[in-house]
Order: C-alpha cells, then sequence, then structure tokens
C-alpha cells in the first residue's frame, strides 16, 4: 500500500496556487514564487456564494435591460438578448439564433446552476461522485468566459455600424449588467476549491 | 533539485499535487513532449517540451507585431446606401465610452488588447531571460503577474463574437475586412498556441533553478 499515492494534505504538504510548488502546511509564503500559502483556498465556499448571488442579480437585469438600440432613420428600436434570438429566428437564421441563445442563455443559467450545485455537493454530495463533479468544475471553469461573448457583439456592432442618419447602433444599459455577470461567475469558478468535494471523500477513508 | 536535460528528459527532483484532487505525483521523469495527468481525477498536470522556451519566443513576438498592425489598421467597414462607416479595434472599446459606458469600455480594452498584450510581452521577457539563463530580480513578479493575469484574456472569445456579427449584420449590407480583421485572426491563433506551450510547472522550475545563489 505505501506506493499508493496520497494527498498532500494527508502527508501535511501545501500547494502554492500560482506555481503548484508542494511545501509544508506550516509555510506561508511560496519560496519559489512569493505568493501566499493556504492548504485549500480561504473561505472558499463563501467566496463562491457571494458571487454567484451577484452574478444571479444581475442577470435579471442583464435579461430585463436593452442589449442595444438601433437607431434607423431616427426610429429608435430597443431589443432585448431573447427579442435577438426572437428575431434570428423570425429571420430565418436558426443555427444563429442556436448559438446565441446557447451562449447567452444556456451557458450562463446552467454554469449559475452548476456552481450553485457544486457549492451544496461540498457538505452533502455522495463522495463516489467526486470525479464526475470534478469534470463538471471544470467545464464550468472553461466555458465561464464565453458568456462574454455578447457583450463583444454588441461592442463590435456599435463600433462598425455608425451612419449618421441612416443607421446607427447604440449600447444598452444590459451590457453592463452581462459583464457583471460573466465576471461575478469567473470569480465564483476561481474561488471554489475542487478539493474540498475529494476532501470529504478522504475522510470517509480515515 | 537538479535540472540536469540528459539528452531530451526532464529531470525535476519534485513532486505536484494535483489541483483538483490534492493526490501528489512523482513529476520527476518525463521525455521529451510527454505529459503527467491525474489518475485519481484527470486533471492535466504538466508537460515537458524540450523546446518549450524557443516555441513561447517565436509565438509571443510574433503575437505582439500582429497585436501592434492589428491595432493600426481598420478592422471592418460597412457599406450601405452609398453610405460607409469604417471601425478599428481599439474602437471596439472606445465607442462604448462615448456612449456614456466607461467602466465597460475599460473591461472590453483591457480583455481584447491591453490584457493579452501585456501576458504576450511578459511572457516573451520570461522566456528570453529563462533561455539566456540570466537571473534578473523582476522574475518572479513578472511569473506571478503572467500566470494571474491568464484568465483574463478573451481574445479567443472576442473573434468569435466578430464571425456572429457578421453573420448578425451580413444581410443588412456589404461587410469589408481590413488589413487588421486578418491580423487579429492570427494574433488570436499565436496567442492561444503560446498559452498552451508555456507550462506553467516547467516555468517555475526553471525560474527557480535561477534564482538559487
Ligand atoms: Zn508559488
Ligand atoms: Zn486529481
Amino acid at each position: 500500500m505505501s506506493d499508493k499515492p496520497k494527498t498532500a494534505a494527508s502527508q501535511g504538504l501545501a500547494s502554492c496556487h500560482l506555481c503548484l510548488k508542494l511545501v509544508s502546511v506550516d509555510v506561508h509564503v511560496c519560496p519559489r514564487c512569493g505568493s501566499a500559502i493556504h492548504l485549500r483556498k480561504s473561505n472558499s465556499l463563501e467566496r463562491t456564494l457571494a458571487f454567484l448571488v451577484t452574478a444571479s442579480i444581475l442577470y435579471i437585469p442583464a435579461n430585463l435591460l436593452p442589449i442595444m438600440i438601433t437607431d434607423q432613420l431616427g426610429q429608435p428600436t430597443e431589443s432585448t438578448i431573447i427579442g435577438g434570438v426572437v428575431l434570428l429566428i423570425d429571420m430565418g437564421s436558426m443555427p444563429i439564433a442556436a448559438v446565441i441563445f446557447f451562449a447567452s442563455v444556456m451557458i450562463p443559467v446552467s454554469k449559475l446552476a452548476m456552481m450553485y450545485y457544486l457549492c451544496w455537493s461540498v457538505r452533502h454530495g455522495p463522495p463516489e461522485t467526486a470525479r464526475q463533479r470534478t469534470v463538471f468544475y471544470r467545464i464550468t471553469e472553461f466555458i465561464g468566459k464565453w458568456s462574454m461573448i455578447d457583450v463583444f457583439v454588441v461592442a463590435i456592432l456599435v463600433a462598425l455600424v455608425n451612419l449618421n442618419n441612416l443607421l446607427v447602433i447604440r449600447p444598452g444599459t444590459a451590457t453592463v449588467a452581462f459583464a457583471g455577470v460573466v465576471i461575478a461567475s469567473i470569480l465564483a469558478a476561481e474561488s471554489f476549491d475542487p478539493r474540498l468535494m475529494w476532501d470529504q471523500q478522504e475522510d470517509n477513508n480515515e | 533539485m537538479d535540472q540536469t536535460d540528459v539528452g531530451k528528459v526532464s529531470r525535476l527532483a519534485e513532486r505536484l499535487a494535483c489541483h483538483s484532487c490534492d493526490l501528489v505525483f512523482d513529476i520527476s521523469v518525463l521525455d521529451d513532449g510527454e505529459s503527467a495527468s491525474c489518475t485519481r481525477c484527470g486533471e492535466f498536470l504538466t508537460r515537458y517540451r524540450a523546446d518549450e522556451l524557443e516555441r513561447v519566443i517565436a509565438y509571443s513576438s510574433a503575437a505582439l507585431i500582429l497585436l501592434g498592425l492589428a491595432c493600426s489598421y481598420p478592422f471592418m467597414s460597412f457599406k450601405s446606401s452609398g453610405l460607409e462607416s469604417t471601425m478599428t479595434l481599439p474602437q471596439t472599446a472606445l465607442n462604448l465610452w462615448h456612449y456614456g459606458l466607461p467602466g465597460e469600455a475599460l473591461l472590453v480594452g483591457a480583455f481584447i488588447v491591453l490584457i493579452p498584450g501585456l501576458v504576450m510581452l511578459l511572457m516573451l521577457m520570461l522566456a528570453i531571460a529563462l533561455v539566456l539563463e540570466k537571473h534578473y530580480r523582476w522574475l518572479r513578479p513578472v511569473g506571478r503577474l503572467l500566470f494571474t493575469l491568464q484568465s483574463w484574456c478573451m481574445v479567443d472569445v472576442y473573434f468569435v463574437g466578430v464571425l456572429v456579427s457578421l453573420v448578425k449584420i451580413g444581410h443588412m449590407a456589404t461587410v469589408i475586412m481590413g488589413l487588421s480583421f486578418w491580423a487579429y485572426a492570427v494574433f488570436s491563433l499565436l496567442f492561444v498556441l503560446a498559452i498552451s506551450v508555456l507550462d506553467r510547472v516547467q516555468c517555475w522550475h526553471r525560474i527557480e533553478v535561477l534564482s538559487r545563489p
């Protein structure tokens, strides 16, 4: 049994979050890169939940407020995220409508739901699903920044479509809320410590 | 802790804890191109490449040149009913500022140009110092900044955003791609390559070896 890999924590070791150096748990500053060392990310669950709640709250104005305003011959038309998807379906661009719907609605919502579940699972989830949950965490972490696509599309259209009185596209306030959702959810994913899900399993083994 | 490159084998007398599940692995012997992953959760741990630094220097210096080009030429033009409007890459952010969203303008500018450009520059500095095997006092802070900023680069996301915008307005008018568009396309490719080639563990190990008196 001696060559079976053991966890760092069970050997009194902690790893640096930045350069991954393994040091004894009583070392507080990484000798290699100078970062602060914690056995686990500090207040991981509390911080993750705080960012998650922020993201969830911001998600409401992100969907209710207009994401962009189109001035056609001086006539302003406001559009929301869902409104844009409906418009694309009406125009017959189903694939693009599907991409936008997936990126702006499905990804942020499922990412938030998944993070809430992961936080809950640290204390209450079945330990044998830790591997599966780690994969879920990795997916959520990876897709986080892709929700920013809507904000970029609006920024590009605003910069590009500017034909004086004929056609002008202006950014709506929802873009600010939406950028907030993306940043808060990236911070939530960064604050979450997947090792907490495995610690539960370690405790059961002992 | 000696790193002696006997042929093309890395020997870091080092152990590494998986950052997803905390299991400790011995990564002391890795062949050129060989990578190590966690056996319990599948997390990628590290990869050794004998030519890692040379590749980083090539990708990041080319990326910086292309980013410079992308910022100084027209990105796209939009033509309709005899009227034309042209945008540049920095205008993606600057126009948001003009419409009264300065915070968002800063975020967009930071995610697509400023932070990615800084990351490429820091990577280039670090890789050159490590290739020359010269120790500088700034190695550690530069390394820390580099690996912290990496998660705030959205070069690839922006490029896909450009493609989505094209489809959204392609039917309304003629859109012409400028030199900057192609420069940014190649920049995003080089950026992704540079990020994926520079291995965090190998890089810090090299810094550690150099910092030793
Ligand atoms: Zn460190
Ligand atoms: Zn693992």
